[in-house]
């Protein structure tokens, strides 16, 4: 096996932020690492001189390569060596095309640059910030021979899937003078020589993993060669022997951002009533987005609703009729000016054409699906609809001119009716718009019956996790000082909540509070609540809220590349830690590496660990000397780094049954009350 | 059904009674009326010309209603259209859950 890193970088550029290159740390990183090759891959660059230099120093193959931005992804592109001052032209022909930060290059430039990529060794990002698009990377097939990962959990995910190309991983680091830990994310090739021929068929043909001797079972964690499990590990060891403070080691290694870890008695119930509150805080603010997202449509029809004004409407019409009847009662006063056309005259009304257009929106999307486009062939004639929906859109291209000089007329009447009106002792005609006023009491019936709705107690969500249930439920508030809680303001709601019935009334009178914002009162029509229900259908107790709390951290530490777990025991009785968390535990770590520091003979010897590690402080020449035992569970001995071993049977004894003659004592005593029937 | 007639150079309109008031007594709730009218039901009026009304009063309130009701009828089925849509998807959405809820055995 060779173990390779292709993606090192020496020079900073305007990608990366500064730094010094200092060889000697990149001497020291091939030696610990032990390296059998690697590739320089400055970004959009390629530093010819410092290459022969960092070629000169190493004994191992070198090769020279660059990273390219391409179309909003990057792609290394990695040279045999074998002509550089070629390399170093068409290097030279990226960095002037990329001189500033959101510059990149197209497939097609890539490809006239480098005139015929099969000639080199080609990975794009694939799982890993800014990725080559799917599309970009279609563009590229034939040539692409590994696409790179950034994290060991999706290394394997990825050589899972027989669809994927082949996954890498490397270090990506830039080897500075400030080098602080030796970089541990490389790959392994089962490949003899170590020529680009001969690694490129060895990556596409997927001979790669993440260690040395056990493929992908074991990954490298600490530059030391510590490895850790891609699944479940087990530590194990006694109290101050280190195992917290290797867990806090694990996650500085992966870098706290990927790495989700819970903490001992993290999820410990303290104060019953500051747990339920945070608990239950907790639940809510995990669901508000859905919640959000639930009334979101609610929330539009509430901001349009506000813009209704009744009792504006129903001063114009009773300030048209009363104008009309005065005007009439004045028939005898009229003048030159009111005798005028215009003086009464009233606005043309302008016609909304919402209906036209999600009419021709609708036609388009048959006209342009293309999912179904065999069905809708099947039933309906193509160029029919083109002929429909063409006469649509003139149709809304006459009623928009239409429209337009319409209102152009009305602003024009406007103006004219307002000059007449001061020359004369006539009275003016109040106009009103009687389609309007009527289409806004629509609007209010219709906005009544979607509360009504939203009153009707429902359930709108309802979702698993691990055996519990979470209920999301809708109803009406019961009384004022619901409708506070929700609120989030110190205001009263007495007066408002009188007027609940009547949903128009009701968002009048929360719309005159003024430490309410109008962007907020739609969420004080219907009360949400939520429930957490046990298996069997009643709210969780205390301790179950702890299991689900538990399970919902785990749930998401899906989104993380590594699970760190302390003591998990502390906080759960044993028939959960082995009916549930054992369970979970191993369906987690069959997709991503999971550690466990445990104490507890059923997390740690029921769990199905597939990696143990053991912690232990040691005196040396009178001095603490902690040490990292490790192996498969199966192994009769545990070997730390320096060559040390363990008995695996002794520590299980000591770390999980308090040593043997516990174990013993306790197995007779369970013998002694066990019912013989 | 007619909501405006002229008759004997007057003009009238048809109260909730079913029988009609004269022009000049109408009243904001009384239009309200005849607009709900017109929307929902068939209905006719009596055109006017400028001749077959005398009454100068009766002319310039009907002539004024007489345009409004007349405008509105030729808008009516843009205003049914319009209406049928008012937040139907909103509607349809939130209505759907009650229906659910109330349709299956597990109703809380």
């Amino acid at each position: 096996m060779k173990k390779i890193d292709f993606h090192i970088h020496t020079v900073p550029t305007i990608s990366d932020s500064h730094f010094t290159f200092e060889l000697s740390n990149l001497v020291k990183y091939v030696s610990v690492a032990k390296l059998d090759a690697l590739a320089i891959t400055n970004h959009d660059l390629f530093d010819v001189a410092q290459f022969r230099t960092i070629k000169n120093a190493l004994s191992v193959p070198v090769f020279p390569g660059i990273e390219v931005n391409l179309e909003n992804g990057h792609l290394l592109v990695i040279s045999d060596g074998s002509n550089l001052e070629d390399f170093e032209a068409k290097c030279r022909l990226v960095s002037q095309k990329i001189i500033k930060v959101g510059d990149m290059l197209s497939v097609a430039e890539l490809k006239s640059i480098f005139v015929d990529l099969s000639g080199y060794l080609i990975i794009p990002h694939y799982k890993k910030g800014p990725a080559i698009t799917a599309e970009t990377l279609k563009k590229l097939e034939g040539y692409v021979s590994a696409g790179e990962v950034d994290s060991a959990k999706k290394f394997i995910r990825t050589i899972k899937d027989a669809g994927a190309i082949t996954p890498v991983l490397f270090s990506d680091a830039r080897i500075s003078d400030r080098l602080e830990r030796i970089p541990v994310r490389q790959t392994y090739l089962d490949c003899g020589d170590l020529t680009l021929s001969a690694i490129k068929v060895c990556l596409q043909k997927g001979k790669v993993s993440l260690s040395e001797a056990d493929g992908n079972e074991l990954i490298q964690i600490f530059e030391d060669g510590q490895k850790l499990s891609t699944g479940l590990n087990v530590l194990l060891g006694e109290r101050s022997s280190g195992k917290t403070f290797t867990l806090d080691r694990i996650e500085k290694a992966i870098g706290s951002e990927s790495v989700k870890y819970i903490r001992q008695f993290d999820l410990v119930q303290k104060d019953d009533a500051i747990y339920e509150r945070d608990f239950n805080s907790d639940v809510e603010r995990k669901s508000s987005r859905f919640v959000e997202e639930y009334l979101s449509a609610f929330r539009a029809v509430v901001d349009d609703v506000l813009a209704v004004d009744l009792r504006a409407n129903n001063r114009k019409v009773e300030l048209y009729i009363s104008t009309l009847l005065k005007s009439a009662e004045d028939a005898d006063r009229q003048d030159a000016y009111s005798n005028t056309a215009l003086f009464d005259e009233v606005e043309l009304p302008i016609s909304q054409s919402d209906v036209l257009e999600e009419l021709i929106a609708s036609i388009r999307q048959v006209i342009e699906n293309v999912e179904f486009k065999s069905i809708v062939e099947k039933h309906l004639d193509t160029s029919a609809l083109i002929n429909l929906a063409c006469e649509l859109i003139e149709l809304s291209w006459k009623k928009t001119l239409e429209n337009n000089k319409r209102k152009l007329v009305n602003g024009l009447v406007k103006d004219i009716k307002e000059s007449l009106k001061f020359r004369t002792s006539a009275v003016q005609l109040s106009d009103v718009d009687l389609y309007r006023t009527r289409l806004d009491e629509r609007k209010i019936n219709r906005f009544a019956d979607i509360v009504r709705c939203l009153k009707d107690e429902a359930v709108i969500s309802e979702e698993s996790i691990q055996g519990f249930r979470v209920e999301v439920k809708r109803g009406s508030f019961e009384g004022a000082g619901e409708i506070k809680n929700a609120s989030n303001v110190r205001t009263g709601f007495k007066d408002a909540f009188q007027k609940y019935e009547i949903p128009y009334e009701y968002l009048q009178a929360l719309r005159a509070k003024e430490d309410l914002s109008p962007a907020e009162l739609y969420k004080l029509f219907t009360k949400i609540s939520y429930r957490i229900l046990n298996k069997d259908g009643a709210e969780i107790s205390g301790g179950e809220r702890s299991e689900f709390r538990l399970l919902q951290e785990i749930k998401d530490a899906q989104n993380y590349d590594m699970l760190l777990i302390d003591e998990p025991e502390s906080s759960f009785d044993n028939m959960f830690l082995k009916s549930d968390l054992n369970q979970i535990l191993r369906e987690i770590s069959e997709s991503m590496p999971v550690v466990v520091v445990t104490h507890n003979s059923t997390v740690g010897a029921s769990a199905g660990a597939d990696f143990l590690l053991f912690a232990c402080k040691e005196t040396e020449d009178g001095k603490p000397k902690y040490r990292l035992y490790s192996g498969h569970p199966t192994d009769k001995k545990l070997i730390s780094l320096d060559g040390k071993s363990i008995g695996n049977h002794e520590i299980t004894m000591n770390s999980l049954e308090a040593g043997q003659g516990v174990y013993d004592e306790r197995r007779k005593g369970y013998e002694a009350i066990k019912d013989p029937k | 059904m007619k909501l405006l007639k002229i008759q004997n150079d007057l003009g009238y309109w048809l109260n909730s009674d079913g029988g009609y008031s004269p022009v000049d007594k109408i009243t904001k709730e009384d239009l309200m009326r005849l607009v709900e009218l017109v929307l929902d039901k068939d209905v006719e009026f009596d055109e006017f010309n400028g001749e077959n009304i005398k009454n100068q009063a009766h002319q310039i309130i009907y002539k004024s209603i007489f345009q409004k009701l007349h405008d509105l009828l030729e808008r009516k089925q843009e205003f049914i259209d319009e209406s049928k849509r008012l937040y139907l998807y909103e509607y349809e959405k939130y209505r759907k859950e009650s229906a659910d809820n109330s349709a299956g055995p597990g109703k809380k």
